[in-house]
């Protein structure tokens, strides 16, 4: 008797839901325990993780009739949204079951199904949504294989495949250029000139991979102060920023100024002053900010803006082969997640146990009738038989009668998997 | 010489440039961990050829062209080994390994049988003199392979175009350092290695200083080098500069190590009479 035990996943994402549904449907981090334990009362639902961020909110969980648990996912996705019933959610969301679930999730581990494919803190978030519903005790032997199989799926796409070392925005393209000319980006300063929006941006971005020290100056004092704040870094007045430049390794220009802030001439005085260490200039400005020339002299490199999505333009065409790649890598990891849910089923490894006593009382009567009993008449042997047969069938009956009561429960996965564990009943 | 060993370990270092080659291309952790393990066991069947030729003949492999050619690519092989552990910089390998595989080979082409060695040669100023000279240079071909992965990444940069590749390349700023130690390394080496040669002439042929190509290149390159250290640590040379010097210092030893005794006549050559 087998008991059909399906992976779900409902939810909806980016691709299928506009931002103000999912926000509504949006599980708030600090409450998705609760959310979770409740979910998990629902008759139908064995195990479940929920998963929430800004691109996807996504239920997975684990059923024996699959039917019902979709439904009940559904209307519990709509009780969410709270505002209208089921209709106004329905065509928003999607369901995948058994194999389908299982690659739906490792593709989303892998980044595949992001809105930017390969952006790395999905991973983060999913591990985030998996502790909580482990601490809430929703997960059980199947929902833990699943999500642990897609931690190493997603570490594998990023070390066998360039999907996630392409810079494809702006600021990802200036710290990975950054990261070519410096070796470390912790012991480096920033000088950040004008207001701008792209500015303001891309020293976050520099900030946030390891540049400690940050200088800004603005042609309105206060505003330099105000963005200081904001950065926490220096103030500093534009008549005197020009005297600080040499203690900038990376100077980040996005004013409207309508002439040229540096001039090569400039750029060389300052670079002798630095005793030639390397600066790197990031243009945002329109009009430019910086002088052309000064990406000619040396230990100077000089990238306006349109450089910048030039080379993110680039690593996006080049990220269609590594997403090849990476679908295959999928492939390899679903079939033998498969492979492995295959044999928790009870039915197998009932017959399996069997099989393996059944061998080992043939072998050792076999040994003892060929030995020491070689004088038994027919009789004492057909006796013998039984008798052994039977001690198996009572050793057998309680642990069968208990894995089949537990069938369908949320347990009995694990009680399957211990007993294979116990009894080194491997699948051939 | 133990040929067999040799072969092996032309045939290792084949197989690690193979390796680091495959990592240089695709992106594959394995080959990572694997390319270094490889230039190693070549180094370790490198090393008993070399440790067997010194047991039985009682002095170095260094005598003969082709036995310092072996004996180069040896210290040079395992110099890089060392600053693998430390920098972990397999692309540095990409270098070092194919240049492994054809000095080795190289060392084939000029002969393998062993030769009657004269007795100006049998002491032990010429090993200490050869190992240090040796050891010099083979730091300084380390040096020549960070500078031109250096112009390599600036020339990427300068062009503004940001291919696959150079994703596996230090920073030019790590690049920078390492010519750096490697020079601050080199140049005492190579001082001494002139300084020992010049007394072991002396001791031998009466003069210590005879005009000799291989004595006039090594100055140029050791004027070379003194130079760009003294530029590096006084007036900030560094960068695309220090780069272009290292390559021009390493290519006149190169140049004169290979042509040899073939081109120009002299002592170093081929047949020291």
């Amino acid at each position: 008797m087998t008991v059909e035990r399906e992976i779900i996943i409902v939810g909806l994402n980016h691709r299928t839901a506009p931002v103000e549904v999912r926000e509504k449907v949006a599980f708030e981090s600090a409450v998705v325990g609760d959310s979770l334990r409740r979910l998990c009362t629902l008759p139908s639902i064995q195990e479940s993780v929920i998963l929430s961020t800004c691109n996807r909110v996504e239920v997975v969980a684990v059923a024996a009739d699959e039917p019902a648990a979709v439904r009940d996912i559904k209307n519990f996705l709509a009780e969410q949204e709270c505002a209208q019933g089921l209709g106004g959610l329905d065509r928003h969301l999607y369901t995948y079951s058994a194999d389908a679930a299982v690659r739906h999730l490792f593709r989303v581990a892998a980044s595949l199904d992001s809105m930017v494919v390969g952006e790395p803190q999905i991973l983060g978030q999913i591990k985030h949504y998996y502790v909580a519903a482990h601490e809430a005790g929703a997960v059980g032997t199947i929902l833990h294989r699943l999500f642990h199989r897609s931690f190493s799926v997603a570490k594998r796409v990023r070390t066998e495949t360039g999907i996630a070392s392409r810079a494809v925005s702006v600021s990802s393209v200036a710290v990975d250029l950054a990261r070519r000319i410096f070796d470390r980006l912790e012991d480096k300063t920033v000088m950040l000139i004008g207001a701008g929006k792209m500015g303001g941006l891309v020293a976050r971005y520099l900030q946030r991979n390891g540049v400690s020290s940050l200088m800004v100056t603005n042609r309105t004092f206060e505003r330099a102060v105000e963005l200081a704040g904001e950065f926490r870094g220096n103030p500093i007045r534009f008549e005197e920023y020009a005297r600080y430049l040499k203690l900038a390794d990376l100077v980040v220009g996005c004013t409207a100024s309508p002439e040229i802030l540096l001039r090569r001439e400039a750029v060389e005085q300052i670079l002798k002053e630095r005793k030639q260490r390397a600066m790197f200039f990031i243009d945002l400005g329109d009009p430019r900010n910086f002088d052309p020339a000064v990406h000619e002299l040396d230990n100077a490199y000089l990238y306006n803006i349109d450089d910048l999505e030039g080379v993110a333009r680039e690593n996006l065409k080049g990220r269609a082969e590594e997403v090849h790649k990476a679908e295959e890598i999928v492939g390899e990891e679903v079939a033998a997640f498969l492979r492995w849910l295959g044999s928790l089923e009870q039915v197998p490894t009932i017959v399996a146990l069997r099989q393996k006593l059944e061998e080992i009382r043939k072998r050792e009567l076999e040994k003892s009738l060929g030995t020491s009993l070689k004088e038994l008449s027919e009789r004492e042997r057909q006796a013998l038989e039984d008798m052994t047969a039977a001690i198996i069938n009572k050793i057998l009956h309680s642990p069968i009668t208990h894995l089949k009561r537990q069938s369908g429960e949320q347990d009995e996965a694990r009680y399957v998997d211990a007993l294979k564990k116990l009894f080194d009943l491997e699948e051939k | 010489m133990d040929v067999t060993l040799l072969k092996v370990t032309a045939v290792v270092y084949l197989l690690a440039t193979a390796s680091f080659i495959l990592y240089l291309v695709l992106s594959k952790e394995l080959f990572a961990r694997l390319s270094p393990i490889v230039l190693l066991a070549g180094f370790f069947v490198h090393s008993s050829a070399l440790g067997i030729h010194f047991f039985q003949a009682g002095y170095p492999a260094v005598t003969q062209f082709r036995e310092a050619l072996s004996f180069y690519s040896w210290l040079m092989v395992g110099i890089y080994l060392v600053v693998q552990i430390k920098y972990r910089l397999n692309v540095l390998g990409c270098f070092i390994a194919p240049l492994a595989f054809l000095m080795s080979l190289a060392a084939f082409a000029f002969g393998t049988g062993s030769e009657e060695i004269p007795p100006a040669l049998k002491t032990y100023w010429l090993p200490l003199h050869v190992t240090l000279a040796f050891l010099g240079n083979a730091v300084f071909a380390l040096a020549f392979g960070v500078s031109l992965m250096y112009l390599l990444q600036e020339y990427q940069l300068k062009s503004k175009r940001v291919p696959r590749l150079y994703e596996r390349f230090p920073s030019l700023e790590t690049l920078d350092r390492l010519n750096y130690l490697f020079l601050v390394w080199g140049f005492p080496l190579m001082t001494l290695g002139i300084v020992t040669g010049s007394m072991w002439a002396g001791i031998h042929w009466g003069k210590y200083w005879s005009w000799d190509p291989r004595q006039i290149s090594s100055a140029i390159t050791w004027l070379l080098y003194g130079t760009l250290l003294q530029g590096r640590i006084a007036a900030g040379w560094r960068g695309k500069k220090a780069a272009l010097l290292t390559i021009i210092g390493f290519a006149v030893v190169l140049g004169y190590f290979l042509s040899a005794g073939s081109l120009f006549p002299s002592r170093h050559g081929g047949r020291f009479e």
